[in-house]
């Protein structure tokens, strides 16, 4: 029980918690970093994080989460941000870019930099990360229910279905959020305008379709045979079919959307040279071609090759990308916001 | 009590109503328990095979370990400064010579019925506008005021069971202030202070809520961790650190009973 | 005469002293939180950067039939959920208070022991029994229930089956502590003069519990509408609460002075309640 002696000891612990400023201790050695969870965050530890821990002797703190959080984070944390470095998929990271939450890279500061595509280091300069690697938002279909195999987005609605497609939540999944422009696109709908989208998501929902808003609830779904139908990306299928599911997925004739992943420098943060490291190491050939092995994620490394199995899989060389739909991040970031509260009210019961 | 016995029907409407609530309170902490155990990667009912791969795990997965530190440091700093501040204020309260105590009283123990969301949003923003940003100071403050009610409660049940002639006593024969409250009225309180250390213990331990709004960089508790870990893609690893949890609450709840007997929360 | 009068002051000093930390923790995380949100819900920025006076953000609530849905949201799952808990929690308390000893301590532990586990992991519980491939899903599979109609898990019956185990061992204590205060003799008295077990329970017992049961109402009411992590992991995104849309006024849109706003009509709605509970509570 509590008597003097103990109250007296317990006293003296508070004290010397107090003492010791605590947070502040284990930064000097770490990096921490975004990861999007699940197979995609194994894969990234064993391209990069763990090469990157090894080469450095840093120790580098995974936290889970997906862009949209990851943005929120980095404006919370403005003034002492968390992160050292910051993934991104779908376009956030030209918004947290303007909002001079990245720190710009010179193209000297990455030995990398000049096996990358243009376009994927476009940015850099302005804080927008290189991207180092694409996905590709279309059609997921479970392959022994849907027969014929979907073609064109309006497949979404194919009569019997209904309560089997899947939404992806487009205020806190950026791939859904693709997923929706993409929709809007395929129906005529412009970036000023998003009703086209918006009213075919209603038809989905009306219809009895589940919003999802992370991947692993789409794996469950899928698993379940509670899904058959899904806008999502073309990796994620990769991952269901490794996982013993009949998933497939397709490319719809109106086009797939374009989503970088990027991988940036977060701006206000003591070690930029650790993060750049990690930067440099992300984009390296052998990290653009792991992905595209392990995921199915299309490479930006020029120096890439892919063979056999690999290459058909992936939107691969320039013939195959010219049905992808690019959405200009500069927009999204302008109307995020708007579109979020816009789709709060379309999903709301 | 022959007389009185409660009718047939009634008996079989009380044994349905038992088993029915006993279903409802513990079926959700025993699935828990059970998955923990489970060898699968996935979550799934009911679990398949039998394991503690995933204890191996938790304990080798420096976000737990330092999650779990972290709700450690924060709870047992809590603890103390609850019984430190709510001992005295039990003790003043038992004071007939202190004015307005229904008032104060119904003050002090206020942040038992008030919403927690609104201590952690006005933390969050008070430290954002003032103090340039939440800091685990805030999440140590926020845990206090939710604490402190539940000290002076446990206090003050055992307060009005003790004898206030001691005191008084004490008082005549002339034992100054300290001397007085060292052996005389601290004693009388210790079985209160234990058991509402171990109530606070288990609350600052177990909250998510403070600690959800007034989270600061790299502060994360561990029931935030298991938050994060639900809201992504629950599986046995989460179920794993639950059951450890929920074992720790079972040991306060009992140590309660130990300190004052489970009959006084009511 | 004067020795009184010093002997009185100085145990005021002393009583004083005593409050003094309890009074300075109350004021630093109570009073002074509690004030920037009232603040900030009820301030603007202007163009030139001066702060006046607004209504808007509480403005914008009510004209939005969004929030307005939210807000009924919230209400309806509250009450369906407080009803729920007197359902049950009053036949339990009555049970336990008659109970033989063994048995009261085994349903005090039962209702006590997930009340001082985290809602993390409780509501993690539910996402285990309610969700795909769950317990509920499993045990009904057998009969033919598949697919969607098995999974309770983002529908407002999975929420209020939820937050019942969450809130109900509050009513069973809330009651109980009330049972006891009422003799037996009465009952007794009740049971002797002819009338029925089940005529006792609703003329005698039933009427002097009610200061219990209200105030049990009013305390899981209030628990209720202002609960975030429950409604949230096992409602989802497309059954938002109140307390959910606070947070994604914080998090999601960093709208802190609507957040603000809505904080303050979710404290409002908690003190209406919590008020006349005080009373209830006093009256013994």
């Amino acid at each position: 029980m509590l008597n003097r002696r103990h109250f007296l000891r317990d006293t003296a612990l508070t004290a010397s918690a107090l003492a010791v400023p605590s947070i502040l201790r284990a930064q000097d050695n770490r990096l921490v970093i975004n990861s999007f969870g699940g197979a995609y965050e194994e894969i990234h530890r064993q391209l990069v994080i763990t090469p990157f821990e090894e080469m450095t002797g840093t120790r580098v703190e995974v936290v889970t989460a997906y862009s949209a959080d990851t943005l929120s984070q980095l404006r919370a944390q403005k003034e002492a941000p968390q992160f050292d470095v910051a993934h991104f998929s779908g376009g956030l990271e030209t918004t947290a870019a303007l909002e001079g939450l990245l720190s710009p890279i010179e193209p000297s500061e990455l030995s990398n930099h000049d096996q990358m595509y243009e376009f994927a280091v476009a940015g850099i300069s302005k804080g927008v990360g290189p991207t180092y690697s694409t996905a590709v938002i279309g059609l997921l279909y479970e392959t022994n229910q849907i027969n014929p195999a979907p073609t064109s987005w309006n497949d979404l609605l194919r009569e019997g279905i209904g309560e089997r497609v899947l939404v992806t939540d487009a205020a806190s999944n950026t791939y859904g959020l693709l997923g929706l422009l993409m929709m809007n696109h395929a129906l005529g709908g412009t970036m000023e305008d998003l009703t086209p989208g918006l009213e075919f998501v209603r038809k989905l929902l009306d219809n009895g379709a589940v919003v999802v808003s992370k991947s692993p609830e789409i794996q469950q779904n899928f698993a379940q045979g509670s899904a058959w139908m899904a806008a999502y990306a073309q990796d994620y299928a990769f991952t269901l079919t490794k996982a013993g599911l009949p998933v497939k997925f397709v490319q719809p004739q109106e086009g797939a959307a374009f989503a970088p992943i990027t991988v940036n420098l977060v701006a206000n943060r003591p070690n930029r040279e650790l993060a750049l490291k990690f930067i440099d190491l992300s984009i390296r050939a052998e990290a653009s071609a792991g992905w595209a092995e392990a995921l199915r994620y299309s490479p930006t490394n020029r120096t890439v090759t892919l063979s056999g199995e690999v290459a058909e899989q992936v939107v691969y060389g320039e013939a195959a990308a010219r049905n992808l739909v690019g959405f200009d991040p500069v927009v999204i970031s302008d109307k995020r916001a708007g579109w979020n509260e816009e789709w709060k009210r379309l999903l709301v019961q | 009590m022959t007389g009185l016995a409660p009718p047939a029907s009634a008996r079989l409407l009380a044994t349905a109503l038992l088993i029915f609530t006993a279903l409802v309170m513990l079926v959700p902490l025993g699935v828990v328990i059970a998955s923990s155990f489970s060898e699968s990667q996935f979550l799934v009912f009911p679990p398949r095979g039998f394991s503690f791969r995933w204890y191996g795990e938790i304990l080798g997965s420096q976000a737990y370990l330092s999650a779990a530190w972290t709700s450690l440091r924060v709870a047992v700093i809590v603890t103390a400064l609850s019984v430190l501040v709510g001992t005295p204020v039990a003790i003043a309260l038992a004071k007939s010579s202190t004015p307005g105590r229904a008032a104060l009283s119904g003050l002090f123990l206020s942040p038992l019925v008030l919403p927690t969301l609104i201590f952690g949003i006005g933390l969050l923003m008070a430290m954002s506008i003032w103090l340039g940003g939440p800091s685990i100071w805030g999440l140590v403050v926020g845990h206090l005021v939710i604490c402190v009610p539940y000290v002076i409660r446990t206090v003050s049940a055992v307060l009005s069971r003790a004898d206030p002639q001691l005191e008084e006593a004490a008082r005549t024969m002339g034992a100054n202030v300290w001397r007085r409250y060292i052996h005389v009225v601290l004693p009388q309180c210790r079985t209160g202070m234990a058991a509402g250390a171990f109530f606070a213990f288990n609350i600052s331990f177990d909250d998510a809520v403070i600690a959800l709004f007034v989270r600061a960089p790299g502060v994360e508790t561990l029931p935030i961790r298991i938050y994060g870990q639900l809201e992504f893609s629950p599986d046995p690893s989460v179920a794993a650190v639950s059951t450890l949890m929920i074992l720790v609450s079972a040991v306060l709840v009992l140590l309660v009973d130990r300190a004052i007997g489970l009959d006084r929360m009511a | 005469m004067a020795a009184v009068d010093w002997v009185r002051a100085q145990a005021r000093k002393e009583s004083l002293a005593l409050l003094a930390p309890g009074i300075l923790v109350l004021v630093i995380a109570f009073l002074f939180p509690v004030g920037t949100i009232l603040i900030t819900s009820v301030l603007e920025r202007t163009e030139d950067g001066a702060f006046e006076l607004t209504a808007s953000h509480f403005g914008k609530f009510f004209v939005d039939d969004y929030y307005l849905k939210v807000a009924w949201r919230t209400l309806r799952l509250a009450l369906v959920i407080t009803l729920a808990t007197v359902i049950f929690g009053v036949p339990l308390a009555y049970i336990m208070r008659r109970a033989h000893p063994a048995l009261r301590f085994a349903i005090l532990l039962t209702v006590i022991l997930p009340l001082m586990t985290s809602v993390v992991i409780r509501t993690f519980g539910w996402l285990v029994v309610l969700g795909n491939g769950g317990l509920l899903a499993s045990l009904v599979a057998p009969f033919g229930v598949t697919g969607r109609s098995a999974v309770l898990m983002h529908t407002e019956t999975g929420i209020v089956i939820a937050m019942t185990q969450v809130l109900l061992p509050f009513m069973v204590l809330t009651v109980l502590g009330v049972l006891q205060g009422i003799g037996r003799d009465l009952e007794e008295a009740g049971r002797t003069m002819g009338a029925g077990f089940w005529q006792v329970l609703r003329v005698v017992v039933l009427p002097l519990a009610v200061p219990g049961i209200v105030s049990g109402s009013l305390i899981v009411f209030a628990l209720s509408i202002s609960s975030f992590i429950t409604p949230s992991l096992v409602g989802g995104v497309r059954l938002p609460v109140m307390a959910g849309s606070i947070y994604q006024s914080i998090g999601g849109s960093f709208d802190w002075p609507f957040a603000a706003a809505q904080s303050t009509l979710l404290l409002a709605a908690t003190l209406l309640l919590i008020i006349p509970y005080a009373r209830l509570a006093r009256t013994p």
